[in-house]
């Protein structure tokens, strides 16, 4: 076992194509770290570097306290788990797990000790004999995980393991790889760009977005402290509502920002660094929109566009005139009453709101 | 009840059994009559249409009726060396599709698989040879193939003193070596073992390299089972071609020892000295015959098998 620390790592496919452009990171020993972020922002290559199937243009990457530059893929002592899995189609599941091992010279009784133990652990000692083209997609992902258990990887690397399986599949994959991790305490690094399994499944969340690191850090503290705009709307589903917005006034621990049409709303930061008149953008996620009484004064006026069941909550599309976006709330699962065109109010709890400043990056927010 | 959806499936059902085996008979029909001829006592029926196609033997009086008569077979392994041929047919044709298949798997993997300047190039040269019709290089490869011969003398008399010249049995004119040489670096097996490496998902490199594996390893452990369908095809296309090709191994084979089937049958049988027509029928069929059956076991081998390797 061992952690990994990444020290101004950079890739260029070309002089000028830059896709990772230097990325710090320091991963502990037994941490399940995830990579998230949009198609070709950069963690599948990112990944591959650490595996030692890309070269690495600049910067130092040690695994354990070793650089690990210049060493080939099969002696850095990972393991990786493919979207495809990637699984040798004319070996049986056997000889596909025990395939590294005997690359590696291991004796036979403990190729065979080491590969039943796997298949143990993943419930598969019946599927020993098959070929790869005889087992479901849920299957060969198993087969694909056990190969990487039995070589006692030092670190662990999965490539988005998970995207071909269907959902049901995959939710309980995603419970099992979390098991595997307590009970292996290996460490982990874990490629996805759906962030409900960066959401669940990390210790550490990595956000990359076109080659460079938004954010490091715990799922709960990404998700209420987002460092800029792009983390915040990444994650959560639906995604946080972003409106554009002026600075109008600053108050001892919080800030008062005017939306069109005079709307105003107040946010809990400390906009210290930013002035009055300044372009903002206030963000708010949907579960925490408040629906209020008709009479609240506070309350912004808005309608309902469209509503969605979705038997624990309702989700609901609002509309406030003067403002072009359409608002999404979450609602429980009661409020069954809505449907299009309802006038209703609204209320933006001045503890929830965030605020970014013109360049996208968050202030920060005051606990109260 | 007859309804329309039935009757038309019957029709279009029929009308492709129908082409079928039109076309079917109009393939083999050379190879039929040869049979039938070569079977028969005499070729007196053989060039009436339709008795042709069917074997005739005559008896005391004259007279034929339908039947078989394995005596031209039997004077084929009298009149000509058919046993020789066969087995230079055989050392031919195994070292033909042995050396194809090395040098393509090998020629092809770094073209699909590694970079290095000058990759397109060198693959666009190897296709290009492909344009030029096979008689524009015979007198090249002759020339080529006698200064083998030429080297190899010159080599044995360096080494060993001798000037008997045994050296350039091996590899010059009249050496099984110069029967397949040209052909085993043909543009067709690289073009195809190429394509077929391509196909192979990275993943799958990526994962042998992952689990420890050499570039060699990966190449023979991983690449060249996955590919087994493409090389199976492979051997089977140049083991028929080889078997079967007459011009290139006339030109460079004159002993007649050293001759295969096509050129030996050809020459022994035909001509204005040759002896009866039917000894030569009976000669085509049996040279035919091996390569049919290894055909019908190898048929299999052309389906894909990759299955349950990605997705």
């Amino acid at each position: 076992m061992a952690g990994l620390t990444l020290k101004n790592i950079k890739k260029n496919y070309t002089k000028d194509v830059c896709v990772i452009k230097g990325v710090d990171l320091e991963i502990k020993d037994g941490e399940f770290v995830v990579f998230v972020g949009p198609s070709g922002c950069g963690k599948s290559t990112m990944m591959r570097m650490i595996a030692g199937l890309e070269e690495i243009t600049s910067g130092e990457l040690y695994i354990g306290d070793t650089l690990s530059n210049d060493i080939h893929a099969s002696k850095r002592g990972i393991a990786m788990v493919f979207q495809s899995y990637a699984l040798y189609p004319h070996m049986s599941v056997y000889d596909n797990m025990a395939f590294a091992l005997k690359l590696a010279g291991t004796p036979k009784a403990e190729i065979d000790q080491r590969v039943k133990k796997a298949a143990e652990i993943l419930q598969m000692t019946h599927l020993l004999e098959r070929k790869p083209k005889a087992l479901s997609g849920g299957q060969r992902q198993r087969v694909a995980i056990g190969r990487a258990i039995v070589r006692n990887p030092k670190v662990f690397l999965f490539d988005e393991p998970l995207s071909n399986l269907d959902a049901a599949l995959r939710l309980n994959m995603r419970v099992e790889l979390s098991k595997l991790h307590q009970e292996l305490k290996t460490t982990m690094l874990y490629v996805t760009h759906d962030q409900v399994e960066a959401m669940t499944l990390a210790d550490r969340i990595v956000v990359f977005n076109a080659g460079i690191v938004q954010q490091v850090g715990s799922p709960l503290e990404m998700y209420e402290n987002p460092s800029n705009l792009f983390v915040a709307s990444f994650l959560g589903s639906p995604k946080m509502n972003l409106f554009e917005s002026q600075l109008v006034g600053l108050e001892q621990g919080s800030a008062v920002v005017r939306l069109p049409k005079g709307i105003t709303v107040r946010a809990s930061v400390d906009a210290g660094r930013a002035k009055v008149g300044d372009k903002v953008t206030i963000g708010i996620r949907p579960e925490h929109i408040e629906l209020c009484a008709e009479g609240d004064a506070e309350g912004i006026p808005a309608r309902v566009d469209l509503t969605e069941h979705l038997g624990d909550i309702v989700l609901a599309y609002i509309e406030i005139p003067g403002i072009n976006e359409i608002i999404c709330m979450k609602l429980p699962a009661n409020m069954t009453g809505l449907k299009y065109g309802d006038a209703i109010r609204v209320k933006f709890p001045e503890s929830q709101c965030m605020l970014f400043d013109a360049e996208g990056l968050a202030f920060k927010r005051l606990k109260k | 009840m007859l309804n329309k959806k039935v009757l038309n499936r019957a029709l279009v059902l029929s009308a492709q059994y129908a082409s079928l085996l039109a076309f079917g008979l109009f393939t083999t029909f050379p190879l039929l009559w040869a049979a039938a001829f070569g079977l028969s006592t005499d070729g007196s029926v053989a060039y009436r249409f339709p008795q042709g196609f069917v074997p005739h033997v005559a008896d005391e009086n004259g007279v034929y009726s339908i039947g078989v008569t394995f005596s031209w077979i039997h004077r084929v392994f009298v009149e000509i060396p058919f046993t020789q041929y066969f087995i230079n047919s055989v050392i031919i044709t195994t070292m033909a599709v042995i050396g194809t298949v090395v040098i393509s798997v090998l020629a092809a993997y770094p073209l699909a698989r590694m970079k290095f300047f000058g990759r397109n190039f060198i693959f666009v040269a190897i296709i290009v040879t492909m344009m030029l019709p096979a008689e524009a290089s015979i007198v090249p490869n002759y020339i080529t193939i006698k200064n083998f011969g030429d080297f190899a003398n010159w080599l044995q008399l360096v080494l060993t003193g001798s000037d008997e010249g045994t050296w350039r049995k091996f590899i010059g004119l009249n050496s099984y070596f110069s029967a397949v040489a040209p052909s085993v670096a043909g543009a067709f097996g690289i073009f195809l073992m190429k394509q077929a490496f391509e196909a192979v998902p990275q993943d799958l490199i990526d994962a042998a390299r992952v689990d420890g594996a050499t570039e060699m390893q990966i190449l023979w452990r991983v690449m060249l089972p996955v590919t087994a369908p493409s090389i199976a095809a492979l051997g089977i296309f140049t083991l028929v071609n080889t078997w079967n090709d007459f011009l290139w191994p006339s030109v460079v084979l004159r002993a007649k020892e050293m001759q295969p089937l096509a050129v030996g049958v050809f020459n022994d049988l035909t001509g204005p000295l040759s002896g009866s027509q039917n000894t030569l029928m009976a000669a085509i069929v049996l040279t035919v015959i091996p390569v049919l059956v290894f055909f019908a076991f190898t048929q299999r081998y052309f389906i894909s098998g990759m299955d349950g390797a990605v997705k």
